[in-house]
């Protein structure tokens, strides 16, 4: 007795994936790829522990008030000197530090302007001013330090008191390691499905395989759903090397910053390691991203004549908007774009991948918004996946 | 049912009525692949198509498999039309296309089982026949070897070998022996002589060699440009056009220069 129609379909998927397990190079770039954005990653973040927590900054400094809180948060800052990695610290009028600014040789500059101690004893308010090269990781870092140290000085001393430091934020290295990752894991996702897909599609039809193929008594869609099934198996591999990536990369951080201060080790590894509960996260966004991949390379694949077109095309478009949305997340987060600008790159899958990682790694993801920018990658994938069905029914695919 | 709106002989297995087949090649262009073509096959025989590159040959097979639709006119398969049924004829029919492709990375026997797989056929049994057939082709030996490594000819045997273990009713082969040597021809040809004779399977195949067109067909179909122009067994069409033989009536008919010594009919 024959076995159910069903059993067709899984004959398939075994036959795509037995082929796919021979592809020793394909499995070793789904291996690869996920483990060297993370292993990157981790040799970069080290970098930076080690040009944060252990490399000592100078600092100039200037003191336009002479008020009794101006000196002592100057004070406080000489003499805590080594903690705050501030190495030497130099003392310079409001006139060189404004030329240091212009000829942009300054690393960190704090300056404590006029009527600091008025202000902050007549309002309770204050400002303290900070410019740093933020092209530095030492610099940025030392900063923050600076900008948390002076308030913990002011505020210890007079808790009603409320300094105000012009800092726009408290670790601005985690962000960029944090974005790092994202653009790592978002382009090499976004590139690995290519070579299974090309060779599924454009590789059958070049190889004169597809057309035996499409007269098995199948529907298409069965078809391509088993090619489908077997590019996930793929996808599995990535997303399990993506978590061995990441535990080597915690792993890393770790044993960097084991000859750190306790308390520096451990600000260290809450600052840059991934937290274990949203690994389970970085993984299904990348599955997710891997999907769209897959639903755009159908479509590519589906209409290129061969596989070196399909690459060449699937390369190209998924490589431009990967770079738009790689270097814009550089710049800060993608909403702050307005107009038309913020649409096309909300139009994109790789964005919402991008907003969903941020959001997770930074913790301030919301119900909603996280939610949202999954709709719309599983969204996008099903109409591609769609038209790439659509597609692959078409008489002109074999020829 | 549509099989019931023709008249359809018992044994006839394949029936085309003005089948006809464009290709629009942009908004100005058409491509007249097949034109108006009637034909009948019968149970157990083996038909050969034959015509230059470009006549039509290839479409035809594709129509009668469902890769491609007919632009107009009728295609029955089994007594299935090949618009509405194909499901039913796909499971009874094999094709082996022309500059048929293999999969490189499977074994020959996974290449044979895996086909089978796609039909529903169980495991054990595709393993039979697979044995069977491996043997026949002279491949038992290198059964489990990845096809990547075999000859051009070694890569044809095999998917000879795959378009027979699903034991189909009928069995499309364009150009089965191209690239093969002669041995290796030769034992295709001695398995497609026993699959009609001893099982009465359907062959149409498509060859520009005649020699295996006078050795195997009972019949032949000469296409011209989308037209069949000739149909009937190799010796009554000598006949009919007073050629020494078929290579004679081929070209006579496709190149215009006529037979009849000289002249057209």
């Amino acid at each position: 007795m024959r076995p159910k129609f069903d059993a067709k379909t899984l004959w398939m998927i075994r036959k795509e994936v037995r082929e796919v397990f021979r592809s020793r190079w394909l499995i070793l770039g789904f291996i690869i790829s996920p483990m060297f954005a993370w292993m990157f990653q981790g040799a970069f973040l080290s970098f930076i522990v080690g040009q944060t927590s252990e490399e000592p900054e100078q600092v100039y400094i200037t003191i336009e008030d002479d008020g009794i809180w101006a000196r002592t948060l100057y004070e406080e800052i000489y003499a805590n000197r080594s903690t705050l990695l501030i190495d030497p610290l130099v003392n310079i009028t409001l006139e060189e530090g404004q030329q240091l600014v212009a000829d942009k040789t300054i690393s960190v500059w704090v300056l404590i302007p006029e009527n600091f101690t008025q202000e902050l004893n007549a309002t309770t308010k204050s400002t303290l001013q900070i410019v740093v090269n933020t092209a530095s990781f030492r610099a940025t870092a030392t900063a923050s330090r600076i900008d948390t140290f002076a308030k913990r000085v002011i505020n210890a001393a007079i808790v009603i008191r409320d300094l105000q430091v012009n800092w726009y934020t408290i670790s601005p290295e985690a962000n960029y390691g944090h974005q790092l990752a994202i653009f790592l894991v978002m382009l090499t996702s976004v590139l690995a499905p290519a070579p299974y897909i090309s060779k599924s599609f454009a590789g059958e039809r070049e190889a004169k395989t597809l057309e035996a193929l499409l007269v098995v008594p199948m529907s298409r869609v069965k078809i391509l759903g088993s090619k489908l099934v077997a590019g996930l198996a793929l996808t599995a591999i990535y997303s399990l090397f993506t978590a061995v990536g990441i535990l080597t990369y915690n792993l890393s951080i770790i044993l960097r910053v084991g000859n750190l201060a306790p308390e520096l080790q451990q600000a260290n590894i809450n600052r840059y390691t991934v937290n274990a509960y949203t690994i389970p996260l970085i993984m299904f966004c990348q599955f997710l991203l891997l999907l769209c991949a897959i639903g755009i390379g159908v479509v590519i694949s589906c209409l290129a004549k061969d596989r070196a077109t399909a690459e060449s095309v699937n390369s190209m478009i998924m490589l431009i908007p990967t770079f738009v949305i790689g270097i814009l997340g550089f710049t800060g987060s993608l909403l702050q774009y307005g107009g038309v600008l913020l649409w096309i790159i909300l139009a994109i899958p790789f964005s919402h991948a991008v907003l969903f990682l941020n959001a997770v790694l930074a913790g301030t993801g919301t119900l909603m918004g996280l939610s949202i920018n999954v709709g719309y990658m599983i969204g996008f994938t099903v109409v591609f996946l769609f038209i790439g069905a659509k597609l692959f029914e078409r008489e002109a695919i074999i020829s | 049912m549509e099989q019931m709106t023709m008249a359809f002989e018992e044994d006839v297995v394949i029936k085309t009525e003005g089948l006809t087949k464009i290709f629009e090649k942009g908004k100005k262009r058409q491509v007249i692949a097949l034109d108006n073509v009637d034909l009948e096959i019968k149970r157990g025989e083996v038909f050969g198509l034959l015509g230059t590159n470009g006549a039509g040959k290839t479409t035809l097979i594709r129509v009668l498999v469902g890769l491609l639709t007919p632009t107009e006119g009728k295609a029955f398969v089994l007594g299935r039309d090949v618009t509405e049924d194909i499901d039913y004829i796909r499971d009874r029919v094999s094709l082996l296309p022309q500059e048929a492709g293999i999969y490189d990375r499977l074994t020959a026997r996974e290449n044979l089982v895996y086909y089978g797989g796609f039909y529903g056929i169980p495991e054990e049994e595709l393993n039979k026949r697979a044995d069977k057939l491996l043997e026949i082709v002279g491949l038992k030996d290198k059964e489990h070897y990845q096809v990547k490594g075999f000859s051009g000819g070694m890569k044809r045997k095999v998917l000879v070998a795959r378009a027979l273990v699903i034991e189909p009713e009928i069995i499309f082969l364009d150009e089965p022996t191209t690239g093969i040597d002669t041995l290796g021809a030769r034992v295709v040809r001695n398995l497609l002589k026993m699959l009609s004779s001893e099982q009465k399977r359907t062959i149409i195949l498509t060859t520009h060699d005649l020699n295996e067109v006078s050795e195997l067909c009972d019949r032949v179909g000469i296409l011209n440009d989308g037209k069949l122009i000739a149909t009937g067994k190799p010796s009554q069409l000598e006949e009919k056009f007073r050629a020494a033989n078929l290579e004679e009536v081929f070209t006579g008919l496709v190149t215009g220069e006529g037979v009849y010594g000289g002249s057209t009919p």
